[in-house]
């Protein structure tokens, strides 16, 4: 049933220019999403996740700058947009959810206003139109008497009612591609739970495809069907969610996994990863995981290529070639 | 080195006893009127032991950092008393002030916020040991370098400023800091929410071995359940300024009686996907405790609630050894040593 791709990412390189250096951000990830997937992009502070989701959108900031590889969006590359175009696919095609959902809507404009403007930027629908189609957005979100509350102010609002507003502002466009970025961070453990279900059932209504940003490998066991994990810029292991969590083939992911206290044991020391992540402008030669890997050896001063545990898992790392 | 001469194992060092914290709302400039009140904290009694960790599980607002401003003596309760080691805080003189501003510590959040960014690392180590105690210069770089060594920070390092180190780091700098003044009880806020993933772990495991080494006791304040379940030997649950549910991490995790503990653990984040249990969703979001709801104050949430939850708050009693509730469901069970 999934079979061409909706997004597709080929060694996507983004880099900073500064006056000193160049930050290698994203250094060459290829990855694929298909319809209604829900692809998970984990990874620390500095890994690049999210400049991979800037990337994607066309909005990477200065100095930043996209200097190798392609986006396919349904088979056209985005890279060759004009920014008008990019536009049009911003919000449409490929839509950003935003990060806070209490914070993010406009205190002085009623919800009404916020939804109609949104979709205001590709149609040229009338008022009333648009207002009607605000309506079935925020019944589709589940909003008790949506008609009346058009004309509610965010803070007239609830937590919950503010997130399905905000829910219903991302899909207002119909867009074929979510990409929520760390969109439940803030959030308390209930209220997190709430706005996954939601997101679920958006993706439900409208078949999106979902990209979940996260440091967190909870949402990911929790939302995503596949996930690719970034280290330093790279991808160095993408799987199944169930592939991944079973059968961990990245001694970063091993470690990562390992480290995470579980709900249900009980254990005396956790086994951690030791150093830090390194420095984005700084990476060590090889693989860039090679100083905090306890199986680092020889080999790993070069830079691994991508091997195949199983279908539709990979892992950059030596020691799979000798396993091969 | 330093070590704390404790009591035993099972010693209180620190006891909160019907403890309340209510702030006025007030509202005009001249005319000063009273809109109520704000019940942080509303009357919570728990214990610290000497060389274990307490932790608070809630959500924001729900009253956790009041209840450790109140074990820091930072803030006074409005009701109820605090003790530690026995003895009212407020019958402190300036003696005990002192001795107990050295004995309790904390650690925040969030490092890049914590340290002093115009402080070299020995200075900002040194600080609470200047300030409490009479030392000779040698003295305090020794003990600042025995620290550093402790945390697994490099003698160098005691020269240079927190900018020029990661989080997980900084950490580390503000845990040698707290230690400085060899304390018996540290609060710890959150003290890993702010890092890396693949950093939290050996913060975490830092923290345990030096509770082990120096006879620490832990007020632990953390959202992240499995953070709590790791970390501690005993666990309140906080919902609007009450403590609804204690027990053993081990009971609590595994037995988990209070319809919000229950949910709580329900909404945390699975290990594995294929560990979705079951699955309690709860509507709406905390109350505002300015005008909390009748009862029982979760009531309005809770997928359990009966007509008695509107009407009458429900007694804080226990159920089994070191299990406490306060919940209708479990008012008919016998009770064990009321408490």
């Amino acid at each position: 049933m999934q079979d061409e791709p909706i997004l597709k990412v080929e060694d996507l390189e983004t880099y900073f220019y500064t006056r000193t250096s160049v930050v290698k951000a994203v250094g060459g990830i290829s990855f694929e999403l298909r319809k209604g997937e829900t692809l998970g992009i984990v990874g620390e502070s500095g890994s690049g996740k999210s400049v991979t989701a800037w990337s994607i959108l066309g909005l990477v900031p200065k100095p930043g700058r996209i200097v190798g590889g392609s986006i396919l969006y349904q088979g056209e590359n985005l890279l060759e947009k004009s920014d008008a175009e990019m536009r049009q696919i911003r919000g449409r095609g490929i839509c950003m959810v935003m990060q806070n959902p209490l914070t993010s809507l406009n205190p002085v404009f009623n919800v009404g206003n916020q939804i109609v403007e949104t979709m205001r930027m590709d149609s040229n629908q009338s008022a009333s139109t648009l207002r009607e189609r605000a309506v079935e957005l925020l019944a589709k979100v589940h909003i008790a008497a949506p008609q009346a509350r058009l004309n509610s102010f965010p803070h007239q609002m609830s937590g919950g009612m503010r997130q399905r507003v905000v829910g219903a502002i991302s899909i207002s466009r119909s867009p074929n591609v979510l990409i929520a970025d760390e969109p439940t961070t803030s959030l308390d453990a209930t209220i997190q739970l709430q706005y996954l279900k939601l997101l679920k059932e958006i993706q439900a209504q409208t078949g999106a495809a979902i990209i979940f940003i996260t440091h967190d490998f909870g949402i990911v066991a929790r939302m995503c069907d596949r996930v690719a994990v970034m280290y330093a810029g790279k991808i160095v292991e993408q799987a199944n969610v169930m592939d991944l969590f079973d059968n961990p083939s990245h001694p970063y992911t091993e470690g990562l996994l390992r480290s995470v206290p579980g709900l249900d044991q009980d254990v005396d020391l956790l086994p951690s990863i030791e150093g830090q992540p390194p420095n984005p402008d700084d990476l060590p030669p090889g693989c860039s995981f090679a100083p905090r890997c306890s199986y680092a050896y020889d080999k790993c001063v070069e830079y691994p290529p991508e091997y195949l545990i199983e279908p539709d898992h990979v892992a950059r790392c030596w020691m799979r070639d000798d396993a091969n | 080195m330093m070590q704390t001469d404790g009591a035993g194992p099972t010693a209180e060092l620190v006891r909160m006893e019907g403890v309340k914290k209510h702030y006025p709302v007030t509202m005009g400039l001249l005319l000063r009127k009273n809109r109520g009140v704000v019940k942080a904290v509303d009357d919570i009694s728990f214990a610290i032991h000497g060389g274990q960790t307490y932790s608070l599980v809630g959500e924001s607002g729900c009253g956790k950092t009041t209840t450790s401003r109140m074990a820091l003596m930072v803030e006074r309760p409005t009701e109820g008393e605090v003790y530690f080691e026995g003895k009212a805080l407020g019958q402190f003189n300036g003696a005990d002030k002192k001795t107990f501003r050295t004995a309790v510590q904390a650690v925040f959040q969030d490092p890049w916020g914590s340290l002093n960014p115009r402080m070299r690392v020995d200075s900002i180590i040194a600080e609470p040991l200047v300030t409490q105690r009479r030392l000779t210069k040698l003295e305090v770089k020794t003990q600042v370098n025995e620290l550093l060594d402790v945390m697994g920070l490099h003698p160098l390092h005691a020269s240079r400023y927190p900018h020029e180190f990661s989080g997980g780091q900084r950490q580390r700098i503000a845990i040698a800091r707290a230690l400085s003044t060899r304390p018996r009880l540290i609060v710890l806020d959150e003290p890993v929410s702010a890092l890396d993933v693949s950093i939290r772990a050996q913060i975490l495991n830092l923290l345990k071995q030096l509770q082990q080494t120096y006879f620490l006791s832990y007020l632990l304040i953390a959202h992240n359940l499995a953070t709590v379940r790791y970390m501690s030997h005993q666990v309140g649950v906080m919902y609007l300024g009450k403590i609804v549910e204690e027990a053993s991490p081990d009971e609590l995790f595994t037995n988990p009686l209070h319809p919000y503990t229950k949910a709580l653990i329900s909404a945390s984040l699975p290990a594995h996907p294929r560990q979705q249990g079951e699955e309690i969703v709860l509507t709406g979001e905390v109350p505002s405790p300015l005008n909390p709801p009748s009862g029982c104050s979760f009531h309005t949430r809770c997928p359990f609630a009966m007509d008695r939850c509107s009407v009458e708050a429900p007694v804080y009693q226990q159920i089994a050894p070191g299990h406490k509730v306060s919940c209708h469901l479990y008012a008919d069970e016998p009770t064990i040593n009321p408490a």
